[in-house]
């Protein structure tokens, strides 16, 4: 009996060779092992046997079964990996093939500056007011201390719509309307489009201004000064980033000042001017309903344009309005 | 203003070099834009004298020049300039001389002739063109031998300062110096005396002002019998040409210079021409006057002019009149020296289109104090240069109209805060004494009166920026703003602008920003009915109109771009647009809005999708997006309709509670050639406030209980709206009806050519228990009831 399980397990091992598919193998283990399969039978033949021989040639037959077993199951692995790998071979594709629906635009590089010097300010409390651009001559130009017979006025190369409506040559008209509808202390940021009647390489007839005001008792010039020189250095991340402030005018501000800043990172360290600042003229603040005597004001405004151009490396202004996509694309 | 470095070191010379004086002006408020050195870089040049000329034997443009150079023996130079005659004194560059571009004088043979130096132009030296086609012409008397950069003081730099309207006067040399003075500390050194100067003849020539508000002051001075060839002194020409300013003949020279260097506007009459007393008055209306170069000016009422009984002889501190003015055959003057009001001035000069030096002075202020110092000046002046004899000043003064200096109060407290630093009892008054104030001091401060020529300064708020001014804002501490701690708010029922504008990056869309400003043809095409703003003078006729919609600006952008080899174009711009609106206090509704436009193909990377070009539901994805972002989508509907800048079968407005809040579909084809673009283009705008109110969320329970999905296909006219269909089921207004979408639109085989078929999913569920079926057969059969009633629809 011994050399009959031995000759088919040799039997098996024979036959599994030259299996390719996994019914072919079914067919293998239903002949040794299914119902009628010759192992089956022998181990039928059993009862057939003397109580002595019985358990010891069960045994024999168990462990053939289980060689058998072992076998198929080897070669049913075989073929499984087998399967695995050719699927896995025939599924390779070319990963370096770009991926699907990658459509991205991009924000404007003034929006992506408006957005910057929003985020900083509102951090610190200002909160964001906005205006019309379509202006009265009160908020764009009166009630900022410019009379008509201002001098100031020809600073301001202004598109008048009639006598007394303009497009507003500054934001600051909306420090005027936010004044005049909120109580103070006030923190503020007036971002937007203004307009001047100028076209050529370094003036563009419309711009981004953002216009900062705070009201508080006992705002002072020395905080105005800490205040703009932090904007200025976490805006171009340069902590070593010069500054000066050069008395200058404006009618809306006493003393009044405009800042320029130096820096390794562009401008081969020459002083280029970024904002224009100054204290609330008293005048303004009386036109409001704040009394000077009580609240002082401190007030800034910042070219968008100009901020961007030095914080993008673009060349020259008018890149900004011809919306060439080849540039636009540039700041994804 | 452009003024000489060496003009203002004769009246202060800080021991600055010529960059530190311009960053300290600049550092005062007196912003330097620009400082230039008067000539090129060169060395050996002096002044020759051409002893003779003779024609070069081998060249006919070519002469052979003999030349002093102030050497024991004449050189001989080779010249080939059209003016080089015998006896003149010119620039001479000897041999071993540099001149600009680092170009070396040698020895040299030109046709066979020794040539031993050169003679020079003023480009040649680097100088400012003189129009003189040639050699640099030198005065007769100018010493020969002399160095050219000595003799013509070239080692001088032009100062450019951009002054603020504020600081009228430093508008000259004197104004300046005060300035340097109170920064530097070095004293002030006027390079003359004053000297009063009269005659004792009464003045032949009377004044008669009649706007004593408007002219407080009028002096005026006759001068006779003078030399009438005298010519102006080269040190006068060229500190005027270093201002920009040129030479027009002695007495004209006179007057600018002393507006040069004192800041006081003149004029001079000659006296022949003048019929009677001159009158100070405003305009007669449409009275005229040829103004000084030769235009005719037809002036209106509201002009100060300066008249005499033949009429209008000059605009008063703007221009003279041509008939009056002196010639060179002149021989007796009347000098003008007055104070005119600023606001008499103000808006004449833009008026008239005829900015001058003076009226850019008097527009923003002259010293009233300065006239009769002027006038000294110029007559001493004319009078060392040309002698003549000097009447007596004919005058008109109205002290009540003179602005009288009154003192403010200025408190050390109040410096302290503003400035946010303590500056000293002693420097503070050092600061004012340099400034030139008149200074009491007080309890609490000080009581200053600041020096006629600062009639800018009128609060305290004024007195304080002098302090933080000359004290230097660079030195004034960085003190952090302390503020109560609070929290903004942060309302989450506005959504933010960026966020749909980052949605609409994500999806492929680049921000543009257009000008506001439009080509009004443009805007007539695609909006004809709607009233809009035009500005009075826009900078191009295609910037005239303000803008009604956002189309333009991203259709021109689309032109643009289409124009650069960029087929595929998705753009969006956010922004107000403008409707006249007369009730409105500033003439217009001004709406905040969020446009875009696509053309070109709908996929951006083309290996793997069929290609296909953009359409209207691509666009209303975008758009569906947008208004799902803001929660809007069950209060926002598209409805048909009709625009004249869109293709009436694809154009939709977007309504929102039965208001149009935006507008989308396919630009018109027959406005594709007119604008400009090319291929079907789509485009949106929505009004932002329409997008920007979202509902907080609040969580409503999950339904325990299945759902039960119906398909429903219905045969409706070819037609109609989709929309209407599903109105018509969601009229039923069930709360098991949980939603309805759709699936499918099919026509073809098996429905009728006037007909499409709609297949929509019901999904009903019930919140609290399972549904029986019919419950839902109930649902079901009340809907096919609606939607045949409402639009006719057939279950298919």
């Amino acid at each position: 009996m011994q050399e009959q399980l031995q000759t088919i397990i040799l039997q098996v091992q024979d036959a599994v060779k030259s299996v390719l598919d996994l019914a072919k193998l079914d067919e293998i283990r239903v002949q040794y092992l299914g119902k009628k399969g010759e192992l089956t039978s022998m181990m039928k033949m059993l009862g057939k046997l003397s109580s002595e021989e019985r358990p010891k040639a069960g045994l024999l037959i168990n462990e053939a079964k289980q060689m058998v077993q072992g076998i198929l199951n080897a070669k049913k692995k075989e073929l499984d990996d087998a399967k695995l790998a050719k699927q896995l071979a025939e599924e390779r594709i070319d990963v370096t093939l770009p991926g699907r629906d990658v459509d991205l635009g991009g924000l404007h590089p003034v929006t992506r500056t408006l957005n910057r010097i929003e985020t900083l300010f509102s951090k610190a409390g200002f909160n964001v007011e906005k205006g019309p651009e379509i202006e009265d001559d009160w908020h764009n130009f009166e009630a900022l201390n410019i009379p008509k017979t201002h001098p100031a006025r020809a600073m301001h190369d202004t598109f008048y719509i009639n006598e007394n409506t303009v497009l507003r040559t500054h934001t600051s008209g909306v420090q005027i309307r936010t004044m005049e509808n909120k109580k103070p202390p006030l923190r503020i940021i007036a971002p937007g489009r203004v307009y001047r009647c100028d076209s050529d390489q370094t003036h563009t007839p419309m711009f981004h201004q953002v216009e900062g005001l705070i009201i508080e008792k006992n705002a002072s010039f020395a905080q105005l000064r800490a205040l703009l020189i932090e904007f200025l250095r976490q805006f171009f991340e340069d902590d070593n980033l010069k500054t000066r402030f050069r008395p200058s005018y404006f009618p809306f501000t006493e003393p009044s000042a405009e800042v320029d800043i130096a820096t390794d990172l562009f401008g081969d360290g020459r002083w280029i001017e970024v904002l224009g600042c100054g204290m609330v003229h008293p005048k303004v603040l009386t036109n409001v309903g704040i009394d000077p005597d009580e609240y002082t004001g401190l007030a800034f405004g910042l070219g968008v344009e100009r901020l961007a151009m030095l914080r993008y490396n673009v060349k020259d202004l008018r890149q900004f309005f011809e919306n060439d996509l080849r540039f636009l694309q540039q700041f994804k | 203003m452009k003024i000489s470095e060496n003009w203002l070191r004769e009246w202060t010379n800080p021991n600055w070099d010529t960059i530190t004086l311009s960053e300290e002006l600049s550092l005062a408020g007196l912003e330097v834009d620009g400082i230039e050195p008067v000539a090129g870089a060169f060395t050996g040049v002096v002044v020759g004298h051409v002893l003779s000329v003779e024609k070069h034997p081998d060249a006919d443009k070519l002469n052979i020049t003999q030349v002093d150079v102030g050497e024991a023996s004449p050189v001989q130079i080779v010249c080939g300039a059209k003016n080089v005659i015998a006896g003149m004194k010119a620039c001479c560059a000897k041999v071993g001389a540099k001149l600009p571009g680092d170009f070396k004088i040698k020895k040299a043979k030109l046709r066979g002739v020794p040539s031993n130096g050169m003679l020079c132009g003023a480009s040649e030296l680097g100088l400012p063109d003189d129009g003189v086609d040639g050699l640099l012409v030198l005065p007769a008397d100018a010493p020969v031998g002399m160095d050219i950069r000595e003799y013509l003081d070239l080692d001088d730099t032009i100062i450019d300062v951009d002054l603020t309207p504020n600081r009228a006067d430093c508008f000259s040399v004197i104004g300046l110096a005060r300035d340097v003075h109170a920064v530097s500390g070095v004293a002030l050194t006027p390079p003359f005396k004053d000297k009063k100067m009269a005659g004792t003849a009464e003045c032949p020539q009377s004044v008669e002002v009649q706007d004593a508000q408007a002219c407080p002051k009028y002096l005026g001075c006759v001068v006779t019998d003078f030399d009438t060839s005298a010519t102006t002194p080269a040190w006068m020409v060229q500190k005027l040409q270093r201002s920009g300013v040129r030479s027009l003949g002695l007495v004209v020279d006179i007057t600018n210079y002393v507006l040069l260097e004192l800041g006081q506007p003149m004029h001079a009459f000659d006296l022949n021409t003048l019929k009677g007393a001159v009158q100070v008055r405003k305009a007669k209306s449409s009275e005229k006057l040829v103004t000084l170069d030769e235009k005719e000016r037809v002036l209106s009422d509201d002009t100060l002019v300066i008249a005499d009984d033949s009429g209008v002889i000059a605009l008063a501190g703007i221009m003279g009149g041509l008939s009056t003015s002196v010639t060179p055959e002149t021989t007796k003057i009347f000098f003008e020296c007055a104070h005119f009001s600023r606001l008499a001035i103000t808006g004449k000069a833009r008026k008239y289109g005829l900015h001058t030096d003076s009226s850019m002075r008097f527009e923003r202020g002259v010293d009233p104090m300065l006239p009769e110092r002027a006038l000294d000046r110029a007559l001493f002046l004319f009078t060392e240069i040309a002698g003549g004899i000097i009447s007596q000043i004919s005058s008109s003064i109205s002290e009540t109209h003179l602005p009288t200096p009154v003192p403010i109060e200025l408190r050390s407290e109040t410096i302290t805060k503003r400035l946010g630093v303590e500056v000293s009892k002693e420097q503070v008054q050092q600061i004012f004494e340099r400034l030139g104030f008149d200074i009491k001091e007080n309890e609490s401060g000080w009581s200053l009166t600041a020096p006629s020529y600062r009639f800018d300064m009128s609060i305290e708020m004024d007195l304080i920026e002098e302090v933080g001014r000359i004290f230097g804002y660079n030195n004034l501490p960085e003190t952090p703003v302390h503020a109560p701690m609070t929290l903004n708010t942060l309302p989450e029922s506005e959504q933010s602008l960026l966020a749909l504008k980052m949605a609409l990056v994500q999806r492929g869309y680049n921000e543009v920003i257009t000008y506001s400003f439009v080509e009004e043809s443009k805007q007539k095409l695609l909006e004809p009915t709607q009233p809009y703003v035009l500005l009075k003078k826009p900078i191009s006729d295609d910037m005239k109109a303000m803008r009604t919609n956002l189309f333009s600006g991203l259709l021109q952008s689309v032109a643009y771009n289409q124009n650069r080899q960029q087929p595929r174009v998705r753009l969006f711009e956010s922004g107000l647009v403008f409707y006249k609106n007369d009730s409105e206090p500033t003439g217009a509704t001004q709406v905040p809005m969020l446009g875009g436009v696509i053309t070109g193909n709908a996929s951006a990377s083309g290996w793997d999708a069929v290609e296909r070009a953009v359409d209207f539901f691509d666009l209303k994805g975008d758009v569906e997006t947008l208004i799902r972002m803001s929660h809007q989508q069950e209060s926002i509907r598209f409805d048909e309709c009709e625009h004249p800048a869109l293709h009436p079968g694809q154009s939709a407005s977007i309504m929102k509670d039965g208001e149009e809040v935006g507008i989308m579909g396919q630009l018109h084809p027959s406005l594709v050639k007119p604008i400009g673009v090319s291929g079907k283009v789509y485009v949106f705008q929505i009004c932002q406030d329409a997008l920007m109110t979202m509902q907080v969320p609040s969580a409503k329970a999950i339904s325990k209980f299945p759902e039960v999905q119906r398909d429903l296909a219905f045969l409706v006219d070819e037609g109609l709206a989709v929309q209407a269909l599903v109105d018509s089921i969601v009229a039923v207004e069930s709360d098991i009806l949980k939603s309805v979408e759709l699936f499918d639109v099919y026509r073809g085989e098996g429905v009728e050519a006037s007909q499409k078929s709609i297949a929509l999913t019901l999904k009903i569920q019930h919140q609290d228990r399972t549904l029986q079926d019919d419950e839902v057969d109930t649902l079901i059969s009340e809907v096919l009831v609606l939607a045949k009633q409402a639009v006719n629809a057939e279950l298919r």
